[in-house]
């Protein structure tokens, strides 16, 4: 007894904590909920979570095993097999699965209120997200690092694996667009964004010939030099804005901003590493660290209290400005990043399988590196909820409903049910250096204005929140762009090994117009969506980002599958409700919502609808009442939508096709293995014996039989 | 170095950072390049740092949005 309370009292505490802090959050009648409840709550959580169920899963349902030999010990060469140290691999796959992601769609879906987000950004993290990257991760680890694509190959089969692979192509696309719509959205008709971004490319060329030349492979001091740069960029931006002969030269229009992508995404993928994707990979780590650090720091100092209501009436009328559609689906899709996220899976299965030291230690690096993303999500979410709600929508509605004034949003927004003076909005671009805040939708400068406050608070006072907004935002655009590059130069491989089947001399990446030509294809895939969405009478966000989010959903419903087969495959049918309940969960949600926007009469949601309203209108000559109430203008918009949801509609019914092949393909190799009629083929690497302590020293051993 | 209390957090943090960039990777290939082959050349740190960048981005691991 005595025993047990010592080792279990500091979590009763624990548990005490979070369930007050839980009960502050969902009973509180004030005004307004501290933004320490929300921190502490999810902080309790993941305690638990972590030292229980993340426990459990090791040592019951994967069954960790110190005593063998992980690849990166078997097969060290110094380069992409090598045991790493934890605490060190555990920042590498930090910064490889956190981007922008967790920090876009917990401000997109605020619109609901912030309890709706929060609630699955924690609770889905712990039940599904943290576990697929841990389950994932130790199975490719179990497989030499095999990638997600093979082991969907191996252990579902053929049409399993050619779905999983058609998933990751078209995910890639989808996502490069809807990031890169975000830095267009971010940086439109704004001198001093523009220019502090556009600065990072000759910075990273700066880095890039000092660490091959001048000083090679010392990357920490190149990085020293980069970031202060960097921070010189963004106060010369402050100037440019306010010189009245650079401020026109560096002010660009959205489509202006488009091609510069375009042009600027082809060009990366096609120079040589070194120069340009190499140095900004580590600018934008450093950064990436840095600016979270910050920003909890800061939340921990000020502790905002939320502006926002625990729920507005979107959550259950669908009918919000941000995106359209009820709570569920569509919160489960738009936060994916910080609660699960299947694009993770593909970075459990690369990288850091080849690096693990220990077994055991897929709880720390898969589990604990993605409870730290969620926690980035929260305070996503808490730097969203903490502005004025009248603020966040005028900024997040679709630019349509908001018209061009300060007086038309506010009026705007006390139609969606919140009130805002024009002054509060003028005075807010003030604050942050803009001309303007209205309809500056894609969620970063949402967030850079949150982060603004938060920050301004600590140091500087309101002198300095126009540069913490601008530091905000390029750091969310650094990130992307780095995204950007490197999904470019993954897709460009991908494309070239696949046309490289056919034809064999386009497998080899060296060959210049094999490079040129893949490289151009993926640009272009993206370059469309993103042209497609800047443009959308709609608003790209508002289109594109749900299609996006049911893709990544797609793809962890793909790794969550996979990782079901082979805890079947292992014997452990009694355990395999933790990889198939969040599999149940993630597929119910990602088929509801490709349903809603594939069948939905409602023209505000199903693409189809909207589709043959636009039909409709251009047959009739004018704008019917549909049209007019999405806020067609034109029939020239007209047009544009119905090219867009035609696309945008084809996508959703292939994702949807796509899950149901997969699960069911699945379900057939699952009922052969449950009902005896197939033996399992286990692709594991065989046990071999590690010679390494837990802190990756070799250790002298006494010969023994072969201890098991 | 002092060993001050005071000073082994930073300490900490720069070998953290000199561990996560890859800085000191070479000298820990020097070591077992010494220790396994001895007498045979081992790569400058350029042409090392030029080797493992070269696979690392003809390799490309997938990472999160």
């Amino acid at each position: 007894m005595n025993n047990g309370l010592r080792r279990y009292g500091v979590w009763v505490v624990v548990a005490l904590v979070g369930a007050l802090c839980w009960g502050m959050l969902a009973l509180s009648r004030g005004e307004t909920v501290n933004a320490g409840w929300l921190l502490f709550a999810a902080l309790a959580s993941y305690a638990i979570a972590y030292r229980f169920y993340a426990r459990f899963i090791q040592n019951r349902v994967l069954g960790t095993d110190d005593s063998r030999a992980t690849p990166a010990e078997r097969l060290n060469n110094g380069r992409d097999f090598e045991p790493m140290d934890r605490r060190v691999l555990f920042g590498h796959h930090f910064a490889a699965i956190a981007g922008a992601g967790p920090l876009v769609g917990p401000v997109l879906a605020a619109q609901m209120g912030f309890l709706p987000g929060t609630i699955w950004i924690i609770v889905g993290v712990i039940l599904a997200g943290a576990v697929q990257d841990m389950t994932i991760l130790f199975f490719s680890m179990r497989r030499d690092g095999k990638s997600l694509g093979q082991m969907a190959r191996e252990e579902i089969g053929p049409v399993g694996g050619a779905a999983a692979l058609i998933a990751v192509l078209s995910i890639m696309v989808i996502l490069l667009a809807v990031l890169a719509l975000v830095v267009v959205l971010a940086l439109a008709e704004s001198p001093w964004g523009s220019f502090s971004l556009a600065m990072t490319i000759p910075i990273a060329l700066l880095m890039g010939v000092y660490m091959r030349f001048l000083r090679p492979g010392r990357v920490l001091e190149a990085s020293v030099i980069g970031v202060a740069l960097l921070i010189l960029a963004i106060f010369a931006g402050g100037w440019i804005s306010e010189s009245s002969s650079y401020a026109g030269f560096w002010t660009f229009t959205p489509n202006q901003l488009v091609f510069a992508l375009i042009v600027y995404g082809f060009v990366a993928s096609v120079l040589p590493v070194w120069l340009l994707l190499a140095p900004r990979d580590y600018l934008s780590a450093f950064m990436k660290i840095g600016t979270i650090a910050l920003l909890a720091v800061g939340i921990a100092i000020t502790l905002p209290p939320l502006q926002m209501p625990k729920f507005t009436e979107f959550a259950s009328t669908g009918a919000g400005p941000v995106f359209a559609g009820a709570l569920f689906p569509f919160v489960f899709i738009t936060i994916a990043c910080g609660a699960l996220s299947g694009f993770h899976a593909l970075v459990a299965s690369g990288t850091t399988p080849k690096l693990i030291q220990k077994e055991s230690q897929v709880r720390m690096i898969g589990y604990g590196a993605m409870l730290v993303e969620s926690f980035v999500a929260v305070m996503a979410i808490i730097a969203a909820a903490a502005l004025d709600p009248g603020v966040y929508f005028a900024m997040n509605a679709n630019p349509a409903l908001l018209g061009d004034t300060a007086q038309s949003a506010a009026q705007a927004v006390s139609g969606f049910g919140f009130s805002v003076s024009p002054e509060t909005l003028t005075n807010t671009a003030q604050n942050v250096g803009e001309e303007s805040i209205i309809g500056r939708t894609g969620g970063a400068p949402t967030l850079a204005v949150g982060i603004s406050q938060i920050f301004s608070a600590v140091i500087g006072g309101t002198a300095l929140q126009a540069f913490w907004y601008h530091f905000a935002i390029m750091f969310e655009a650094l990130f992307i762009l780095t995204t950007v590059d490197a999904g470019t130069r993954v897709g460009r491989f991908m494309i070239q090994d696949l046309i490289g089947n056919v034809w064999r001399p386009f497998a080899r990446t060296s060959w210049l117009p094999g490079n040129l030509i893949a490289s151009a294809v993926i640009v272009g895939g993206w370059g469309y969506f993103l042209y497609a969405g800047v443009n959308d009478p709609l608003g790209g966000i508002n289109q594109l980002f749900p299609l996006f989010g049911i893709a990544n959903q797609l793809l962890a419903a793909v790794a969550l599958t996979v990782g079901t087969t082979i805890l079947i495959k292992m014997g452990k049918l009694r355990y395999a409700w933790v990889t198939a309940l969040p599999l149940a969960f993630d597929a119910a949600v990602t088929l509801t919502a490709s349903w809603q926007k594939i069948f939905s009469s409602d023209p505000a949601i199903g693409f189809f609808a909207q589709r043959a309203a636009a039909a409709q209108s251009i047959e009739a000559g004018e704008l019917n009442d549909t049209m007019l109430a999405l806020r067609a203008e034109s029939l020239d918009d007209a047009r544009q939508i119905l090219v867009n949801t035609t696309v945008d509609g084809v996508l959703a019914i292939l994702f949807a096709a796509m899950i149901i092949i997969v699960i069911a393909d699945a379900s057939r190799v699952w009922y052969g293995l449950i009902w005896g009629r197939k033996e399992p083929e286990m692709s594991e690497t065989p046990w071999e014996e590690s010679h390494l302590d837990s802190e990756g020293n070799e250790i002298e051993r006494e010969p023994v039989g072969a201890g098991r | 170095m002092p060993k001050s209390p005071l000073l082994r957090p930073l300490r900490y943090a720069w070998d953290y950072l000199k561990e996560i960039s890859g800085e000191n990777a070479y000298d820990r290939y020097l070591a077992v390049h010494t220790a396994t082959h001895p007498g045979k050349p081992a790569m400058s740190r350029g042409e090392f740092y030029r080797w493992r960048q070269d696979y690392k981005y003809n390799n490309p691991g997938a990472r999160c949005p």
